[in-house]
């Protein structure tokens, strides 16, 4: 379970109605209505992440304690075990891997929201609790299980994520060989241990 | 030899409350110098406070050589500098070299339009402090632009398909690759590609970095940079490369050329002899404690020259390729037999103080698998709202002040060894009892790595050892 004790404010009298802070929120909590309106944040989505208040240029978003904290996090017992590990393995993932290391969050939580109907990784951000911190590290496992279970994911507007999933497992054999030093069969094995 | 510790300067942050006392002033402490464990460690041209003019006139030697002919007068050029370059003593250095970068290629191809890109990790507002504190707008009016990997992409045709760069990164004519020989993260390059790895890293988006930490093995991640580095977009823009060298001694000294894959093998040379010994002597420590006190985050925070991510992981001699990797990707928090750990601690670490700290990465592996302290309230606070890591605050206690905090700690580990990582460099801030273990230990390390191990380092990596260490070494 993820506690998210803090929401994004904006001050409108700053506001200058730019875009960066839609652009880099990994929710899609936080939007401009119409162009030239101002930021607005839809508190339930909030993670409160870093990165509004980190890119807006005029200093217009704080991050205010929540008056009650937003609880996030997937159930696992009522997904079957052996679906997650399914799901898991066609993603080339172990279910105990990191899916979020800043919320100590592990695959099968992501599994188990994807398996419980996340279309997105907006989705599985707002069910699991991810991406509430550096935002980076957990959009790769998220993508790859959204892609294994044959979501075709969908790139939004702007910059906010671009659909980058590439693994090693996905190095052509000939590229592989090209780089011997790079030891790419060797992770790979690594990989396949698990 | 012992004398007086010589802390780096705190740089002053939104990421980290100044520090009520340094460690180093603690009663006890002293500086134990690096040359006198290892002489053979390639000596400083600058350490912190020193005389900048040293290293203006290294890069200016360095650049010398190197051909700038492709860049024309009216054209447009980005210098892409990395935030850490700014955390070695102070960051002065690293911004001479900049400054000295941009010198050169105005006077020698008449172009003015050279601006300056200073790229960061998780600390957004970074780029910002960096271009204040080191006044970079008066030398770039105008010219200065902060990178972070949420800005917009551009994306980058490779070899394996599309991954995206920084498009702040890409927006000039021409780039130079502006960066440091300084080991890091040696748990995430192996000293493979070590030279590449800003391109999948600094210059690139977060999908690019994540694909590389989370997707890959540590000794296969910078194949990312490096087809990224080979793509025809960087290639139709890349310049060249312009690398500050460091040892636990300090600012070595500059190298640079427009074949990054030979200055790649220069680092990797020039990082086992400066680093290969200093690395093994943390290995022999038993037990002790560790005392945070840098600017920077915890991983990156230095000691007598060495990271504390590389002692975290002393154990595991991570220049070894045949050692298992650790790896984000690889990342079982708790590892069954048998397998790789995930960002491993080392079990001599008996305590942890975090004196000061800045916020920036996850690592909430510190405090699970380490007794750890916080001191003061202002810096319990910032680690309890870091977004970063969620659950830090749980695991680990707060202390009043600093002696409180060493108090208890060595109450735990019930060891005389303490290792500050103050940001030193030339000198390792530790306790008489551990200088006088270290000392001891020294020639039996410098043997082990001279005959032993950094032949094999070697030979993993295709080099014959004796020609290396006849030539470059």
């Amino acid at each position: 379970m993820v506690e998210i004790r803090f929401r994004a404010h904006v001050d409108e009298e700053k506001c200058v109605s730019c875009p960066m802070c839609a652009n880099v929120c990994p929710t899609a909590a936080i939007a401009l209505p119409k162009k030239g309106a101002k930021a607005v944040v839809v508190d339930e989505r909030c993670v409160s992440c870093p990165n509004c208040s980190g890119v807006c240029p005029v200093d217009a978003i704080a991050l205010v304690p929540r008056e009650k904290p937003l609880v996030l996090g997937v159930d696992t017992s009522d997904v079957d075990e052996a679906e997650i590990l399914a799901l898991c393995r066609k993603a080339n993932l172990h279910p105990q891997q990191w899916l979020c290391l800043c919320t100590a969050t592990r695959v099968r939580e992501g599994a188990a929201a994807v398996l419980k109907g996340a279309t997105s990784p907006e989705d599985v951000a707002l069910m699991t609790g991810t991406r509430s911190g550096c935002t980076v590290y957990c959009l790769q496992p998220t993508l790859r299980l959204l892609k294994a279970h044959g979501v075709k994911v969908v790139q939004p507007e702007g910059y906010r994520w671009y659909d980058v999933s590439l693994t090693c497992w996905d190095v052509p054999e000939e590229v592989r060989k090209k780089y011997p030093g790079h030891f790419l069969e060797e992770d790979l094995g690594v990989f396949r241990k698990f | 030899m012992q004398s007086q510790p010589t802390p780096s300067a705190v740089r002053r942050s939104i990421y980290g409350p100044e520090p009520k006392q340094r460690a180093a002033s603690l009663p006890g402490l002293v500086g134990l110098e690096i040359r006198a464990l290892f002489p053979d460690v390639p000596e400083a041209i600058y350490v912190e406070g020193g005389d900048l003019s040293l290293v203006r006139d290294a890069t200016r030697k360095a650049l010398a050589d190197v051909d700038m002919g492709m860049i024309r007068e009216g054209h447009s050029v980005n210098i892409l500098a990395s935030q850490y370059g700014f955390t070695l003593m102070g960051g002065d250095a690293y911004a001479e070299m900049l400054k000295t970068i941009k010198d050169v290629v105005q006077e020698r191809t008449g172009c003015k339009r050279i601006r300056l890109r200073v790229c960061t990790g998780f600390r957004l507002r970074e780029p910002d402090e960096i271009i204040r504190h080191h006044k970079l707008d008066e030398v770039f009016p105008r010219a200065t632009a902060a990178v972070r990997p949420i800005d917009k992409g551009v994306a980058i045709e490779t070899e394996v398909g599309t991954l995206y760069g920084v498009a702040k990164v890409y927006d000039a004519d021409w780039i130079i690759h502006a960066h440091h020989g300084e080991l890091r993260e040696l748990d995430m390059h192996r000293m493979i590609n070590r030279a590449h790895k800003p391109f999948a890293m600094s210059y690139a988006r977060m999908e690019t970095r994540a694909v590389a930490h989370m997707n890959f093995g540590p000794r296969s991640s910078n194949f990312i940079a490096k087809v990224i580095f080979d793509s025809k977009f960087v290639q139709r823009k890349f310049t060249f490369g312009c690398f500050l060298l460091t040892s636990p001694q300090g600012i070595t000294g500059v190298a640079a050329g427009s074949d990054l894959d030979a200055l790649d093998r220069r680092l990797m040379l020039t990082g086992f002899k400066s680093y290969g010994k200093i690395r093994e002597l943390f290995a022999e420590i038993k037990d002790c404690i560790a005392v945070l006190d840098a600017t920077g985050e915890p991983r990156y925070m230095i000691g007598g020259g060495m990271t504390f991510g590389n002692a975290t992981e002393a154990e595991l001699d991570l220049f070894d390729l045949d050692i298992m990797p650790v790896s984000l990707g690889f990342g079982i928090y708790e590892r069954p037999p048998g397998q790789p750990k995930a960002k491993s601690v080392s079990p001599a670490l008996k305590a942890l103080v975090i004196n000061h700290m800045w916020l920036g990465v996850p690592q909430l592996e510190l405090a699970t698998h380490i007794p750890t302290f916080a001191v003061g309230q202002d810096l319990a606070k910032l680690l309890r709202d870091d977004p970063m890591n969620h659950d830090f605050m749980r695991h680990c206690v707060t202390a009043e002040n600093l002696e409180t905090a060493m108090k208890f700690a060595r109450a735990i580990a019930r060891t005389d060894n303490v290792v500050v990582f103050d940001g030193s460099f030339g000198k390792m801030t530790v306790s008489p009892a551990l200088a006088a273990h270290l000392s001891a230990r020294a020639p039996e390390v410098s043997r082990r790595v001279d005959e032993v191990l950094m032949p094999k380092w070697l030979r993993q990596r295709g080099i014959d050892p004796a020609a290396a260490i006849a030539g470059v070494m």
